[in-house]
Parts: structure tokens; C-alpha cells; sequence
């Protein structure tokens, strides 16, 4: 199944939800060398963006791809406002939503240790470099620490650039 | 004439620039390949998030092919 983060980009902001990218895109966006295939954000929860979410997807057939069956996203309306995390598979790729990222907590807590990144499709938040550093020290697996590890070495070289201005 | 440092990194060996950082050392003495890092930080973020996007197709038009092969 296709990944096309730019398409799930825009259909999110389309319906209006407020979010920021954090994860592996948010890793390439700052210059790591990965390829990561899904989409992960940070949103706030609640029925009206869970809405939200399911209206930006709702004709890419979306399911909970992490349960046994692989639940439609449409038939578990009744829960909407129990979901705190949304792993979802859509025809345009994997989406993860979550309410929190770790080390730095929910949405009002990254939404002002993120970046506006004007792009050709439209403006989106994504971490900044020192809140991507701190989350991926704080999930703490072997991946993120190697990303860390990178993380580390743009930030200096950025810091550089910055003092030879 | 083409001296042996030049050689060297024709064959792969990446040269860690002079004014290179202890994050960047310890990236460089840890295997991370910072030529990609040098490579994504002369483009923009919209052209590295492109370029990601290339890479996902590739890939997994990759796995599908090693899964058809598979297949048969």
C-alpha cells in the first residue's frame, strides 16, 4: 500500500484539525538519513478531532490496523471519545496519531516547541530540532537513540552555521 | 595526480571536515554515514521531504517486486 505523506498532510489540515509532525518524518524534515513508513502526529483527542481525523480519511478506507480484526475506523464511532491514539492504515499510507509524545507530553505541551514549516502544499508544524532531540531520548529504543545520535550532529553543525552569521 | 586522502575517499572513505563537532564526531565514530547528513543539509526541507517520499516509492516498489518474486 502506497505511502503518501504530503496527501495525508494535506487532508488533515483540509478538515481543520491542529497538529504537528513528530517521529520520522519530522527526522527527515530536520536532515536525518531515514526512511520511515508511516505518517505520526501529535493532535489533540476528543470527539470533535477524532471527527476530524476520520473525515480527512473516511474514503481511504481506514482501519485500526493494530487490532486482531483490523476494525473500520467507521464502526467505532461509539468510542471516539475514549481514544487517546489513533494507529490507523489508509489507502494513502500508515497514519499514526497520538495525544502525547513522550518526554514532552500532549499537544499543549509540543504545539510551542514546534517549527511552521511553509511548504509548497500548504504550512505545517513540525518539532523542533531540540523537542524531536528530547522525545526521541526520552522513547528511548534502539532506533531512537541511533536518530539522537544524528539529531545531535544537525544541531551542532546548525549551531555553527549560526555563530559564523 | 590524485593524492592518497583523495583516493581514499574515491573509495569511500568519508573525510570528517576540520571543524567538525564532538556531536559530529561521535556520529561520525559511531558508523552513522554523515555524508547523507551533509547530503540532506544542502537541501531544503521541503526538497528532503521529497526526496523521502522518492525513497518510500522505491522501497516499496522493491518489496512488492521481491514479494512477486517470492510468489513464484
Amino acid at each position: 500500500m502506497a505511502q503518501n505523506d504530503q496527501a495525508l498532510l494535506t487532508r488533515l489540515k483540509d478538515n481543520g484539525l491542529d497538529f504537528v509532525v513528530i517521529g520520522g518524518v519530522c527526522v527527515v524534515y530536520h536532515g536525518g538519513p531515514l526512511a520511515t513508513f508511516d505518517l505520526d502526529i501529535c493532535c489533540p483527542f476528543g470527539v470533535e478531532n477524532v471527527r476530524k481525523i476520520e473525515s480527512a480519511v473516511n474514503d481511504l478506507h481506514p482501519f485500526h490496523r493494530l487490532t486482531a480484526n483490523q476494525l473500520p475506523l467507521e464502526t467505532t464511532r461509539s468510542v471516539f471519545g475514549e481514544l487517546r491514539n489513533l494507529y490507523l492504515q489508509t489507502d494513502l499510507g500508515k497514519l499514526d496519531c497520538l495525544s502525547e509524545v513522550a518526554g514532552l507530553g500532549n499537544f499543549d505541551a509540543v504545539l510551542p516547541r514546534s517549527v511552521v514549516a511553509a511548504l509548497s502544499y500548504g504550512e505545517f508544524r513540525f518539532l523542533n530540532l531540540d523537542a524531536l532531540i528530547a522525545s526521541k531520548k526520552a522513547a528511548g529504543r534502539e532506533q531512537d537513540l541511533a536518530a539522537v545520535r544524528y539529531l545531535l550532529a544537525i544541531k551542532e553543525k546548525s549551531e555553527q552555521q549560526n555563530n559564523l552569521l | 595526480m590524485i593524492d592518497q586522502d583523495t583516493l581514499a575517499q574515491m573509495n569511500g572513505q568519508y573525510a570528517l571536515p576540520p571543524d567538525a563537532g564532538p556531536a559530529w564526531r561521535a556520529a561520525y565514530e559511531a558508523g552513522v554515514d554523515m555524508s547523507l547528513i551533509d547530503g540532506a543539509l544542502r537541501l531544503t526541507p521541503e526538497e528532503r521531504l521529497a526526496e523521502h517520499q522518492q525513497v518510500i516509492d522505491f522501497l516499496l516498489e522493491l518489496q512488492e517486486a521481491g514479494r512477486s518474486h517470492g510468489a513464484k
